[in-house]
């Protein structure tokens, strides 16, 4: 017998061990038996009827997940399936994926919110069935093969809240994808589901409220121009308080060289803004030629988790301000989703951008080549060209009163490919740097658990089950290394990873990577630095002198 | 370092067998039995392994980091805190069939009656943290708002 076959007990202890679909208190049922229940804590409170309305989406009222009646339209069923009709001829890829799971289970146990919650429906290939049993009873061709096999069920009630109880369960991070040997992107999956779900008017508030924002005033907090650059004015006091320097961004000014777009809620949220401030001081280090528009004034976009056509909406407001300031190239900050948006639609659903040209560095000369489609570079691919050739004064010590690890945010990760620039930074500008464990970081990373618009205050136990797994990834660190802080490049991570570090690791606090760049500047006329940019005193750094170390 | 009681013996004897167990129990709380390398596997190994050290160690009661470790990991989720608190009944169990019989004293029926208040205490500490987060996130969110109008 061949040395690679298992053994029979290595089988019995995969077979009771490993994930399966129909194991633990349900055994004897089928998988669309196990029940499900909305409950405080499980479900985000549906958007607003004023909301819906300002927006011209469908069925607008007042209605929460645990009514009885979910006042849905007449015909409901037939506008869900005519809609997932129109979508499974519009995107191949949608129809390859319903088709070609072979049920192997690779995806099982990759699913950061089945690891944390321990519910079989939030296995990828279980996710993808909720739609998949229906797309097989109700389309006629498919129909004929497959009724009655495998589950084929009735687009019902009983469905519609599954739907909504579970792809609102996926944060549409794709790590399952990595695994799957067929290449089945659920995400897309759950991206046709919510968008269809609109159709008649089921939603989520903390999404389509910041949609509704964005698309009254160009940003997801409805924050209008005066308090935009008021706030931002703010953060300059800041940095001249710690630092002893004044800043200069500018605002829609024309003609200058590059417009910066970042996530409003780095200028509005905290720690966000802490990033802010490092972004600032970095482009004063270089003498940036740069502005800030105050109506582009946010580059996340919740489109992406409502519909491809408010997703093409609201990202379009990126490129008529770069074409109405006359910039040559855009800079976009620390983001996940919106690095997924720029990266893998950007340049053909709102391009081609003729007006703009491909990105050369102002202070090195490097071309991006790889933004060459968009006319977007990322804050960390620009920062890490700064360093890498020598033009920036950084001192790391500066940062030795923090004991750093690094999130991967999914969406710059497994949706650009972005490993190698963040980790290149970090270890410039600071000395304590440590990796979390192979399989939950880089292209396998663990999602914060509330990203794709879930990130609701009544959420907040989900969202704790679902941060689970990268919560478990630092606190082991945390005991290793001492690891007190959590860098990552993403405006919801920065969000969602501080209440989740404070239930789950309590001591370790989140960082934005250019709050650490804008701590290690040595600025030109700088005052001696006694506290970072959260005015937190630096290790070494008292009143007395120069560093210790 | 005095005596131990026989069922301390039993623990301190047999620790890997009792924790794969009770770990065990633990992970069959859930819907879908998750396997031993997955995250909540492992975190409930490293709870229940500080548990089962402080059983050990301390003369009186157990310390209270891994309680609140586990109770933090149990208070998340949606079976009610009396099917989770019942990981403790569970461990008297264990650890008595760990003692062949021989284990059968009163001091561990006391010792796992205290933990189990102990987490139930721990668990409510959890429950109201949630709470707590909830009320910070939306205050912070304010802060931030009016933070603008100061200079």
């Amino acid at each position: 017998m061949s040395q690679y076959l298992p053994k029979v007990d290595e089988l019995k202890k995969e077979l009771n061990e490993k994930p399966g679909v129909l194991k633990g208190d349900y055994s004897k049922k089928e998988w669309w038996e196990l029940p499900f229940e909305f409950r405080d804590g499980n479900f985000c409170w549906p958007a607003k009827p004023e909301v819906v309305e300002e927006l011209g989406f469908p069925n607008p009222r007042k209605w929460v997940a645990t009514d009885e009646d979910w006042k849905l339209p007449d015909g409901w069923q037939k506008t869900l399936k005519d809609a997932m009709k129109e979508r499974f001829k519009k995107y191949r890829t949608l129809k390859l994926y319903l088709d070609s799971c072979v049920r192997c289970g690779a995806c099982a146990d990759k699913c950061h919110f089945f690891l944390g919650t321990g519910d079989p429906k939030n296995m990828p290939v279980l996710r993808a069935e909720l739609v998949r049993s229906v797309y097989r009873n109700d389309f006629p061709m498919v129909e004929k093969i497959l009724k009655g096999f495998a589950g084929a069920r009735k687009l019902d009630m009983h469905v519609l809240k599954e739907w909504y109880m579970y792809f609102y369960q996926c944060t549409e991070c794709r790590r399952c994808s990595v695994f799957c040997p067929m290449g089945i992107d659920t995400a897309e999956i759950t991206m046709m589901v919510r968008e269809i779900l609109q159709l008649i008017g089921i939603n989520n508030n903390w999404i389509l409220a910041p949609v509704a924002n964005c698309n009254r005033t160009g940003n997801h907090l409805g924050i209008e121009p005066h308090t935009f650059k008021q706030n931002i004015e703010s953060l300059v006091d800041d940095i001249e308080d710690i630092t002893g320097v004044t800043v200069n961004p500018t605002f829609n000014r024309k003609g200058a060289e590059i417009l910066f777009i970042t996530p409003s809620g780095d200028v509005f949220g905290d720690p966000g803004v802490y990033t802010m401030m490092g972004y600032m001081l970095l482009f004063e280090h270089i003498g940036l030629d740069y502005t800030i528009s105050t109506y582009a004034s946010e580059g996340g976009n919740f489109g992406l988790f409502t519909s491809n056509a408010m997703m093409k909406k609201l990202n379009a407001k990126m490129y008529h301000e770069a074409q109405r300031l006359g910039v040559k190239w855009i800079l976009g900050g620390e983001c996940g989703h919106m690095w997924r948006v720029v990266h893998q639609y950007m340049s053909t659903m709102n391009g081609p951008v003729d007006f703009l040209e491909e990105p050369v560095s102002p202070i090195t000369g490097t071309k991006f080549s790889n933004a060459k489609a968009a006319k977007m570079v990322h804050i960390a691919e620009f920062t890490a060209d700064l360093i890498h050739n020598g033009k920036l004064k950084l001192d790391p010590k500066r940062n030795d009163h923090l004991r750093t690890t690094f999130h991967d945010s999914c969406n710059v990760a497994r949706g650009m490919g972005m490993f190698e620039e963040p980790r290149y930074i970090l270890n410039k500008v600071c000395n304590s740097f440590h990796e979390m464990d192979e399989n939950t970081i880089r292209e396998q990373t663990f999602c914060c658990g509330s990203g794709s618009g879930i990130n609701a205050e009544e959420y907040m136990e989900m969202r704790m089950k679902g941060g689970f797994p990268r919560a478990n990834a630092v606190r082991k660190v945390r005991e290793k290394y001492d690891v007190d802080s959590l860098v990552t490049i993403c405006a919801i991570d920065r969000a969602t990873l501080t209440p989740l570090m404070r239930y789950w690791n309590p001591g370790v606090s989140v960082y934005g990577l250019h709050e650490l760049v804008g701590n290690a500047l040595v600025m030109d006329g700088e005052k001696k630095r006694t506290e970072d940019l959260r005015e937190e005193p630096m290790a070494g750094f008292d009143d007395e002198g120069e560093s210790d170390a | 370092m005095g005596m131990h009681a026989p069922w301390k013996e039993v623990v301190e004897r047999e620790r890997a067998g009792i924790l794969l167990t009770w770990q065990d129990e633990a992970l069959g709380l859930f819907s879908e039995k998750m396997a031993l390398g997955t995250p909540m596997a492992e975190a409930l190994a490293d709870a229940m392994g500080r548990i089962l050290d402080d059983l050990v160690s301390s003369e009186n009661e157990a310390t209270q980091e891994g309680l609140e470790r586990l109770m933090r990991i149990l208070a998340v989720h949606p079976f009610p805190p009396s099917r989770s608190l019942s990981v403790f009944r569970g461990l008297e169990l264990i650890v008595r069939e760990a003692g062949h019989g021989l284990v059968n004293d009163e001091e561990l029926r006391e010792c796992i009656d205290r933990l189990t208040l102990q987490a139930f205490d721990r668990f409510m500490e959890q429950r109201e943290k949630i709470y707590r987060l909830k009320v910070e996130e939306e205050r912070g969110k304010m802060h931030m708002l009016l933070r603008g109008g100061r200079s």
